[in-house]
């Protein structure tokens, strides 16, 4: 349609993407870097940290933009992240 | 079909035997031009062998005495001095044929529109002029050839482009009549417009629950082919034989989808809904809405995240029972055979936030009629509740502001929208139905409440108090705190400022052209009007039909409409194109160019300037073919031609030539000789003589069928004979008949203006006027301005011009 979208959609509060927990096992990553580069909402970056490993994991910058694909967990070849859904009342 | 033909002015075995009748139509042309007189001038003139004058030659008594000499006197050229041609040629061509003679084969010369009307009182130069445009008639007859028009099939097959209500009613129709129909559609969805809208004027029914019975129907239908998601990119032939490439974007979502929608309640992607103006949300695999035809679910696959083949994320796939979900579709093209195409591609709404004193974009309860539908529908985002965005509650006043993007020339369009004030009063009684207490008032130039029950429907609204104040706003201030909004103008009935507040404002938008139109233009070659709509032929007599064979419009993408007169072009496109496929052949005129192979150098001129795409070069060979059916006849061609290899049928060089030729045999210094194109500007002429508008007789019109047909050298022959003024007359420009030929005839007369001035000649003599079938005044002052130019002409710059063009006496 080729009309100009102005205003907000008015169902948006009962309509919205889900909210996602991200839990880094940070101690088992081994640095390679595909939860950073793969993840397609780019919600990591890599951190300054360094782990037991002697790398740098990655860090969440914005969880909130997350929509929970877990395509972060599909790629990390040491099952070193996953995300949950965060069940929550409203006001999440 | 042919490309060659024989070369034109073949020498005429047979001797040329023309009859003239000088008709004198009652008093209308013996009042003022002595018509036995004319017949008597008549009979010296070369290949003369009889001329007669009688009282109503268009007669049954009239055209015999035609037929009879034929006959008896083996008359082989007619020539009707009488009206235009543009009302009775028809008539004699017939009376030709009955008696056996080529109706290409007959002339005519208009002495009473453009003679004896328009010189009521100047007799002598009126029977001087008469006895001159017979003069011309009897030239150009001598050179006439017998034609025979070329017969194409007709394809018996549709394509209608636009699936909203028009095309949908369309395509029904010919499925109906029994033809095949492809009807695309560029949405994911059929229904257009009307399936947006909540309920339909002036009988509020609800549109969608009378659309969706016929959207389910076209997509049931096995004669209908829908192709939705889709876009024409190609379209290549003519009427008939059209031979279209439709590109079809990817669903990612196959046939077996049975629409239960589990896939989309997983999609993690959320955004707006262009369906509602982006006033809900859908997922990223969404349906348009509940009733969309076919209800395939589609993947928005500028925001899925699988994207070049990876998949990210595979919710979808995996809540899809049926395996419907395919990552790997690609664009696909398909390729169509069709005779007829039904153009109903709509028209797009007026963008108000252009509008900066309405503040629409900046103020969230100013919305417009579009965003209002989609709030009053039940099946909308706010399930019927008409709320404001502000606070979601249901505002105490509403306020509508009329003609937005219509009627202004600093504001939008020039035009009417046709559609706007009586969707405002059906909006305003349905708030009233629901919500009595809200009061609604209407902000308004006019009210145009023209069709059937209209004005019942706004009566009624008025009756249950919705307020109508004559006098748009000038501006619309919030209040920050309450987010109301102030409407400041003035009443311009009672004089006086008005300040009304209202919770909410709803701005009535118009309706414009398509953004991409100009594609289907160009892909079509259809022409458009100044508003930027397409043209039909004829605006009264052929109105769905394209100035390109064998195409018709439907709905909106001609001029704004409402859903009752979409239905009605749509039906009447259905059956213009199910004539013709009925029919299996159209023949064309027999005014096509005439191809000489020999004098071609394959540079490739013509083609560039046809309208009609009708000439193709063939490289290898280095020369043309003519695609006749393709052909409109407007002669472009053939005055672009520098090597004389393509003339046009009927509207020879040779017959040109001679009819200049024969204009300024005598008193060349005291004529105008005028090229007046048929469609425009010569019926122009016509309507001064019709509206008796009085002017100098000293012109003569030399009608071709479009300006761009005049050559330039044909001007130029006029100038070597001594003419003292040459007038190029043609249709306004973007009014092109033949789509945009007079393009060529204003590049010719300028290049021909430069050549004067270089050579030191007056290039007021050679005067280009742009005229419509409406502008006889325009026409008559141009005449009368023509004299002064004779007047003024000098004899030595007559003899220089003479001296200048020289060239142009040699042969054609």
């Amino acid at each position: 349609m080729p009309e100009r979208i102005i205003h907000p959609p008015i169902d948006s509060k009962k309509m919205k993407p889900p909210k996602a927990e991200i839990h880094l096992l940070k101690d088992q990553c081994k640095g390679c870097g595909y939860c950073i580069r793969f993840c397609p909402k780019k919600v990591l970056e890599e951190s300054q940290e360094i782990n037991a490993r002697g790398v740098r994991p990655p860090k969440i910058v914005d969880e909130s933009k997350c929509i929970l694909c877990s395509f972060c967990s599909t790629v990390c070849p040491d099952f070193a992240i996953f995300v949950v859904e965060k069940k929550c009342e409203d006001g999440c | 079909m042919s490309d060659k033909k024989e070369p034109e002015a073949k020498p005429v075995a047979e001797e040329v035997r023309i009859g003239v009748y000088v008709c004198h139509c009652g008093l209308n042309i013996a009042g003022s031009v002595d018509c036995a007189e004319v017949a008597k001038f008549a009979a010296t003139l070369p290949h003369v062998v009889l001329a007669k004058d009688n009282r109503y030659t268009c007669s049954d008594q009239g055209q015999d005495i035609i037929k009879k000499d034929i006959k008896e006197q083996k008359l082989n050229r007619v020539v009707v001095a009488a009206c235009s041609p543009r009302l009775h040629e028809p008539t004699f061509r017939k009376a030709c044929e009955d008696a056996g003679l080529n109706k290409y084969l007959f002339e005519m010369a208009n002495i009473r529109e453009q003679c004896s009307w328009v010189h009521l009182y100047d007799r002598p130069g009126g029977t001087e002029k008469a006895k001159d445009l017979v003069k011309v008639a009897v030239a150009k007859a001598a050179l006439l050839q017998p034609a025979e028009e070329v017969e194409v099939p007709i394809t018996r097959s549709a394509l209608v482009i636009g699936g909203g209500v028009a095309g949908i009613q369309a395509a029904l129709d010919l499925a109906e009549t029994g033809y095949k129909v492809y009807l695309v559609e560029k949405e994911p969805s059929i229904g257009g417009m009307m399936a947006r809208i909540d309920k339909t004027f002036p009988t509020m029914d609800c549109s969608i629950c009378i659309l969706a019975p016929k959207m389910s129907d076209a997509g049931h239908n096995s004669s209908i082919q829908l192709l939705t998601n889709s876009e024409v990119s190609e379209v290549k032939g003519y009427i008939g034989n059209f031979h279209v490439k439709v590109t079809k974007k990817p669903r990612y979502v196959t046939k077996d989808c049975s629409a239960c929608g589990e896939c989309a309640k997983v999609c993690p992607i959320i955004t707006s809904n262009e369906f509602d103006v982006g006033l809900a949300s859908r997922h990223g695999i969404y349906t348009p809405f509940a009733q969309a035809v076919p209800s395939t679910y589609i993947i928005d696959m500028n925001l899925c995240l699988n994207k070049d083949g990876v998949i990210v994320c595979d919710k979808c796939m995996k809540a899809c029972e049926r395996q419907a979900i395919n990552f790997e579709m690609k664009p696909e093209t398909v390729e169509l055979d069709v005779g007829t195409i039904i153009v109903a591609t709509g028209a797009d709404v007026f963008d108000p936030s252009t509008l900066p004193n309405y503040g629409y974009g900046k103020y969230p309860n100013v919305i417009t009629s579009l965003e209002f539908e989609r709030l009053i529908n039940a099946g909308g985002p706010s399930g019927g509740r008409l709320l404001r965005l502000t606070d979601l509650q249901i505002p105490k006043r509403v306020a509508f502001i009329q003609c937005v993007g219509s009627r202004s020339n600093r504001n939008g369009r020039l035009y009417c929208s046709n559609v706007c004030c009586m969707n405002t009063i059906k909006d305003s009684l349905l708030i009233k139905e629901h919500w009595p207490e809200t009061e609604v008032y209407v902000f308004y130039v006019d009210i145009r409440a023209y069709g059937k029950g209209f004005e019942d429907l706004y009566k009624r609204a008025r009756k249950e108090g919705v307020k109508f104040i004559r006098g748009l706003p000038a501006e619309i201030v919030e209040d920050r705190k309450t987010h109301d909004l102030w409407l400041i103008g003035e009443n311009t009935l009672l004089q006086e400022i008005y300040k009304v507040k209202a919770g909410m404002a709803v701005l009535s938008i118009g309706l414009e052209p398509r953004k991409d139109a100009d594609m289907i233009q160009r892909l079509l070659t259809l022409s458009r009007t100044q508003d930027g709509f397409f043209m039909e032929a004829h605006p009264k007599l052929r109105p769905v039909d394209a100035a390109t064979g064998g195409i018709f419009f439907a709905g909106c993408a001609e001029g704004p409409k409402d859903i009752k007169d979409s239905v009605t072009q749509a039906s009447a496109a259905a059956a213009r194109a199910g004539i013709l496929m009925a029919k299996g052949k159209v023949t064309v005129e027999a005014i096509t160019p005439i191809y000489t192979v020999e004098k071609c150098k394959g540079c490739g001129l013509c083609v560039k300037v046809c309208p009609y795409n009708a000439i193709t070069m063939d490289k290898g060979a280095k020369h043309i073919k003519v695609i006749e059916a393709a052909c409109g006849g407007c002669g472009t061609c053939a005055a672009e031609c520098p090597f004389g290899a393509l003339t046009q049928s009927h509207f020879t060089d040779d017959q040109l030539l001679a009819q200049v030729d024969a204009v300024t045999e005598q008193d060349a210094d005291k004529k105008a000789v005028a090229f007046c194109c048929n469609w425009c500007s010569y019926a122009g002429a016509d309507f001064a003589g019709v509206s008796r508008m009085q002017y100098p007789p000293n012109v003569r019109i030399i009608r071709t069928m479009c300006s761009g047909r005049v050559s330039p050298k044909f001007v130029e022959r006029a100038f070597a004979k001594g003419a003292a003024a040459v007038l190029v007359a043609g249709c306004h420009l973007g009014d092109c008949h033949y789509i945009n030929a007079n393009y060529q005839t204003k590049k010719r007369v300028e290049k021909l203006w430069q050549k004067m001035e270089q050579s030191g000649l007056d290039k007021e003599r050679l005067q280009l006027l742009w005229a419509s079938a409406a502008e006889g005044e325009k026409f008559a002052n141009k005449i009368r301005e023509m004299k002064m130019i004779i007047d003024k002409v000098r004899l030595e710059e007559i003899e220089k011009a003479k001296k200048v063009f020289e060239k142009a006496l040699g042969g054609s």
